[in-house]
């Protein structure tokens, strides 16, 4: 690691924890209920606590990302439980007002 | 109020069912077996019957959960196996299995938040679970199921068949995720969370409360404040009621909303109210012994804004609006409770001045707490009600706590499908206590405050990205409402208005104002939600 340097803002940010036990640390101290960080990125918050860490805007790599399950507690996965979440909205950072939630719980 | 246990029901099932029907049978055991037949017709053509009376069917029987965990399960059975139920066959088997598969009260206890849909709620998970499973899901998810271990290793088997790129998350690309997962961590939570608790066998013995009757009721909600209310509850089937809710905000604005309510496993209680036009939810908890319930109460459409409920049974004082008074101050003090008839007594040092008003759930006074009242909590009574609730006698405002303080607003409208997610903040207070030094452990609670409520940039980078500007605006009653949902032109890459915030209460004591602050993360949607997140 010591030749590589660090290019981008979230690979900044990365250097900062010297270890991955302190990454661990820092995912450990802030978790509020219902939020993922450790996706890499995280979908709503990142491991420093922050938002700096993120895709943003996050419509313009959502598919590349939810696609493969990769939020699959915040954001529909394609792949295995929601096939046809986004089949109408081919481009998500243009489209986003047509994209909807999964909130099948409120039937009660 | 009978909660069918495994015994009563197979004996329904023998050969002496049908000598039993119209004759003994309760309302209670109908529901029950409604519930099963449902069971048996749907979940048997692809569960199997094991021949094991004690447990019957494969899969389902060596799991126990609330209600809203078995709304999960057969959801998700909807979803992907390709169950077709209606929604009232699905009632009856969330009923069935609630109760004869529920969880106790000292089970749930833990991680009543999160069926309370209570948000911003910080957890303090065991380290062995934070990588493992609390770093999608909350600690109450698992916490909240009861499984054998053959169960918990299947568990870990279905995330891998439904989210494969499980093990290509940070903390689990770098170890055998798989293997620790179902050698490590499925041991651990059958022994933590195990299937075989005996609280469960004693809570389905014990006699149930009985919630049917007048309640009195104290709570709190966002923009208007502490309220008291009667609940009146009408059984109308076995486990479903009637309720009606009628009583007053602080301010003395009228309180009114009725609806219905269910209860499960003999405690869980789930209403849905209109109030003040306004559809709202209730969970609740029932005590044990059937004196109190209590939970919270919250817009079914944003459940995000709502606040604690607690509703008693007998004589008692529940709660006192405000419940706190500086050392030679008058002020007006609401007391909230049940049967309130005799004489008001706020304790030593502290006089009525006069009743404003009252009634039996409600009485308003003007207090006065002298210059030389020692400071200290004082038992307030009327009559001979119980003491439930404390009136904190003060010198000074000390240091002012925002709860939540590490909280989530997320962004939405503007066209989009997804509503805002606001955020609610409340300032409490406390005096210094004996040493004088805020911050300590004798720092005396004063409750809640009303305050000065400002934003800041949490930090230097929020700052720079002006996160003020977009994320956000705050109101005088502690509500957050982010930004509007989509890309942002405006901003560098067209971010969306995410921001990254302090909220600032500033209590005003006297010539004094005390500052006290939260962490605001304004931040996505989420496009999923469960019952339990």
């Amino acid at each position: 690691m010591k030749h590589l340097k660090s290019f981008n803002k979230k690979a900044k940010m990365l250097d900062q924890a010297t270890s991955p036990n302190e990454v661990e640390e820092v995912v450990a101290m802030q978790s509020v209920v219902g939020c993922t960080s450790t996706n890499d990125p995280g979908w709503e918050v990142d491991p420093f606590g922050g938002l700096g860490s993120l895709c943003q805007p996050m419509e313009s790599d959502l598919y590349g990302c939810a696609d493969a399950c990769w939020w699959p507690a915040q954001v529909p996965d394609t792949m295995s439980q929601y096939p046809n979440w986004s089949q109408d909205v081919s481009k998500a950072d243009q489209d986003w007002r047509k994209l909807d939630g999964i909130f099948p719980e409120e039937e009660k | 109020m009978a909660l069918n246990n495994n015994k009563s029901k197979r004996a329904l099932l023998s050969g002496s069912a049908l000598a039993l029907i119209g004759t003994m049978l309760t309302p209670a055991a109908i529901q029950a077996a409604d519930g099963e037949s449902v069971l048996k017709e749907k979940c048997l053509a692809c569960h199997t019957q094991t021949g094991d009376p004690e447990a019957p069917y494969s899969r389902i029987s060596q799991q126990r959960k609330t209600p809203e965990g078995w709304h999960m399960t057969i959801n998700r059975m909807q979803r992907l196996n390709g169950l077709y139920i209606t929604a009232e066959e699905k009632q009856a088997v969330i009923k069935f299995l609630s109760d004869t598969q529920g969880l106790a009260p000292s089970e749930t206890a833990p991680f009543r938040y999160v069926l309370e849909q209570k948000p911003n709620v910080v957890e303090e998970v065991d380290p062995a679970y934070v990588e493992m499973c609390a770093r999608c899901h909350s600690n109450a998810r698992f916490g909240l199921q009861r499984r054998t271990l053959e169960e918990w290793q299947l568990h870990v088997n279905s995330h891998m068949a439904i989210n494969p790129t499980t093990e290509l998350h940070a903390l689990a690309r770098d170890r055998s995720w798989y293997d620790i997962a179902y050698n490590d961590t499925a041991p651990k939570l059958a022994m933590d969370y195990a299937f075989n608790d005996p609280a469960w066998k004693q809570w389905q013995k014990m006699a149930k409360p009985e919630l049917a009757g007048r309640w009195s009721v104290a709570g709190y909600m966002p923009g208007k404040g502490d309220y008291s209310a009667t609940m009146t509850v009408t059984e109308t089937a076995n486990d479903q009621f009637s309720v009606t809710i009628a009583g007053h905000y602080a301010d003395g604005t009228p309180l009114q909303g009725s609806g219905s309510a269910k209860s499960f496993a003999g405690y869980e209680w789930r209403a849905s109210l209109t109030v003040d036009g306004v559809k709202m939810r209730q969970v609740l908890a029932a005590a044990e012994d059937g004196s109190s319930m209590t939970g919270r109460m919250f817009r079914s459409a944003h459940d995000e804004i709502g606040g604690e409920l607690k509703a008693m049974q007998g004589t008692a004082v529940v709660a006192l609006s405000p419940s706190a008074i500086k050392q030679g101050q008058t002020q007006e003090i609401t007391i909230i409770g049940s049967g309130l008839k005799g004489s008001v007594s706020l304790g030593a040092g502290v006089q009525v001045v006069k009743v404003l008003s009252r009634s039996a759930d409600r009485v308003v006074v003007l207090a006065k707490a002298s210059g030389s009242a020692t400071t200290g909590m004082r038992d307030v009574r009327v009559g001979n009600s119980k003491a439930a609730a404390q009136l904190a006698v003060y010198d000074h405002v000390a240091r002012v706590d925002v709860t939540p303080n590490e909280s989530i607003a997320r962004i939405g409208g503007n066209g989009g499908k997804l509503p805002k997610v606001q955020s609610h903040y409340r300032a409490l207070a406390y005096s210094a206590g004996a040493d004088g030094k805020p911050g300590t452990d004798d720092d005396m609670r004063l409750g809640y405050m009303p305050a000065l409520w400002s934003l800041q940039p949490f930090d230097e980078a929020a700052a720079h990205e002006n996160d003020l500007k977009y994320a956000g605006t705050i109101d005088g009653n502690g509500i957050f409402t982010p930004g509007d949902a989509g890309l942002n032109p405006e901003r560098k890459y067209s971010t969306n208005n995410v921001g990254n915030l302090k909220v600032v209460a500033q209590v005003l004591d006297g010539d004094n104002a005390v500052e006290g602050e939260a962490h605001l993360l304004v931040t996505v949607p989420v496009f999923i939600k469960r019952a339990i997140q």
